[in-house]
């Protein structure tokens, strides 16, 4: 086709234009910022970009703050236990959802709803829900705990510390250090699970039927299936739905921002929110700092991808 | 069709149960919207307020410039969509019809682009926005979505399964590349268009980290901003935020509901980015 040789530029130019100016230009002066002491009351300049080195201070800085430390190991719980539980509900509401049943896709709405509320709204909700003295989270906790109790000493069974506890006073959530960063997975759980589970919901509805009818033919129970058809033809979704999970679980800031603001005591400070402190969030603000920051986080995500997909190679059953 | 056991009748009253908990915090949200301001802490405590007090929402709408939050999230999140669709449709179609010198290595960057996290975008954005006195401005919320690696990939994937021959039969009548696009190629690419354009408005509505940075007059925030700073002030006038929450929270989802067939379709699309 001849003439399509003529105006290919007119047409990525709008694209063009923005990749520079808004990804690659930004992308390069990121990594430039973190190695210096940038001052943001002065102009952007090569001059005062190039004056404003300062070699490899703040990525040695790291190594010694605390804070980042804790950022980072807040991150790594954060993402250990809400990335599991995320993907393990997900699936198993995903396997539930996948047949045709009357009100089926009412209810697949409904695991829906949170995905399309933004994550502030989430947040702030949260906050409200999760509100030790007259939320419904901590209201059925103590309704849980005193019918525990009433139980326990009908049988004349002695009543342990826990349930005593559940039953006056329960979590303290987002004001108890402890309870802080769970209170914040609950959050973040409930607003993810949706959106893992269409993922779920579309590798599903991939496999091929004939599979399930060769392995009950070969009288195989549904946990077999599950086993030896289901789990193997879906773990390339597994494994991506797993993946975007672990970025997004790294990367978590909005419900951080909304619900503790990082307290108390630092106790669900993570990487993203850190960053934004160190640039946004006090005076002066240390862009130097806060891009070598990014650049930590990029790292952990690019080193995350790699071991995955290494890890695809062995685990996961290529489609033919 | 298999026949229906008891066990599939357990397992849907189970994910049922599931479903509606989901609900509990939304409904707690409008019952706190209605309660009586001050009362919150009262015990024992209702679930449901005794009289509903739809004041709060006047109310509300009268402390924050609510009117105008909306507004600036709707002309952020159709600014960006447009962007979003304009380019990105282009330059898919670029990519899938025209062969051009540095085709390979633009692919490549963008491929690369997409493993670059927002975050690290936030820092340098700032400083060349404050630089060229954008910050506080709709420029800066919406021209960085002039590029998106994503609507590129998807609308070339569109493109490339498109037949051909329409356009080159047009091509042949005479027509010019920019015309056979407009009049043929494009129309015909109004589902991925659809797709995407759901999939980036819903992204502009919800989107915060950078709205928050870029913005620092009250009157330039979008919503989920305006809502996170009110938050800050008012954190003790629960049945306003409630309120406030509520008119946020049930636009889009009403539109959820409407359009949830190309929000599906978009999410699962989306999957595929990362």
């Amino acid at each position: 086709m001849n003439a399509f040789r003529r105006f290919p530029w007119l047409f990525i130019l709008p694209s063009l234009v923005g990749f520079l100016a808004f990804n690659a230009g930004p992308i390069l002066l990121s990594l430039w910022i973190s190695f210096t002491h940038w001052d943001v009351f002065q102009p952007l300049t090569l001059e005062n970009l190039i004056q404003s080195w300062a070699g490899l201070d703040n990525y040695r800085r790291m190594l010694a703050d605390p804070v980042l430390k804790k950022a980072f190991f807040n991150t790594l719980y954060y993402v250990v236990v809400a990335v599991p539980l995320e993907i393990t509900l997900a699936l198993a509401i995903a396997l539930g959802l996948n047949r045709n049943f009357p009100g089926v896709r009412l209810i697949r709405t409904l695991y829906l709803l949170p995905t399309v509320t933004s994550v502030v709204a989430v947040g702030l909700l949260w906050r409200w829900v999760l509100n030790p003295y007259v939320g419904p989270v901590n209201l059925f906790l103590r309704w849980l705990g005193a019918k525990i109790e009433a139980l326990l000493s009908f049988l004349h069974l002695p009543v342990p510390a826990t349930v005593h506890w559940l039953a006056t006073q329960g979590p303290g959530w987002l004001q108890d250090p402890a309870w802080a960063m769970p209170g914040i997975i609950v959050a973040s759980v409930w607003a993810g699970l949706g959106f893992r589970m269409l993922i779920f919901l579309a590798g599903l509805q991939n496999i091929d039927p004939t599979y399930y009818e060769a392995a009950e033919l070969d009288g195989a129970n549904s946990w077999q299936k599950f086993l030896h058809v289901t789990l193997p033809l879906l773990s390339p979704t597994v494994f991506l739905n797993t993946l975007l999970a672990l970025i997004a679980g790294f990367q978590v800031f909005g419900l951080i921002y909304v619900m503790t603001g990082g307290g108390p005591l630092d106790a669900t400070n993570v990487l993203l929110f850190y960053l934004y402190q160190k640039a946004f969030g006090e005076f002066p603000p240390d862009m130097g700092y806060a891009s070598a920051i990014a650049w930590l986080l990029f790292l952990i995500l690019f080193g995350l991808t790699v071991i995955q997909w290494q890890l695809r190679k062995r685990w996961v059953l290529e489609e033919a | 069709m298999k026949k229906t056991t008891i066990w599939d009748v357990l397992v849907i009253a189970l994910l049922l149960a599931g479903g509606l908990t989901m609900l509990v915090p939304f409904l707690w949200m409008v019952s706190t919207s209605l309660k009586e301001p001050g009362t919150l802490f009262d015990l024992p405590i209702r679930l449901w307020p005794e009289k509903l007090h739809w004041e709060n929402y006047k109310q509300v709408l009268t402390i924050v410039p609510f009117g105008r939050w909306y507004l600036n999230s709707l002309i952020i999140a159709l600014g960006l969509t447009f962007l979003n669709l304009t380019s990105g449709a282009m330059g898919g179609y670029a990519f899938a019809r025209f062969q051009w010198k540095g085709k390979d290595v633009m692919f490549l960057l963008s491929l690369i682009t997409l493993m670059i996290p927002a975050h690290v975008l936030i820092i340098p954005l700032f400083v060349i926005m404050s630089s060229v006195g954008w910050i506080d401005t709709y420029y800066a919320l919406i021209l960085p979505g002039l590029f998106d690696a994503f609507a590129i990939f998807l609308m070339r994937q569109h493109f490339i399964q498109m037949p051909k021959e329409l356009e080159e039969a047009a091509l042949i009548d005479g027509a010019g590349p920019w015309q056979i696009y407009w009049k043929i190629a494009l129309p015909l690419a109004a589902p991925a268009l659809a797709t995407l354009g759901t999939f980036t408005f819903l992204g502009g509505w919800n989107s915060f980290l950078w709205p928050l940075v870029a913005t620092n007059s009250i009157e330039m925030r979008p919503l989920t901003v305006g809502l996170a700073v009110f938050n800050t002030n008012f954190s003790t006038e629960w049945t306003l935020l409630m309120a406030g929450l509520s008119l946020a929270t049930i636009p889009p989802i009403l539109v959820f509901l409407l359009a949830q067939r190309w929000f599906i379709r978009g999410l699962t699309l989306g999957s595929l980015k990362g």
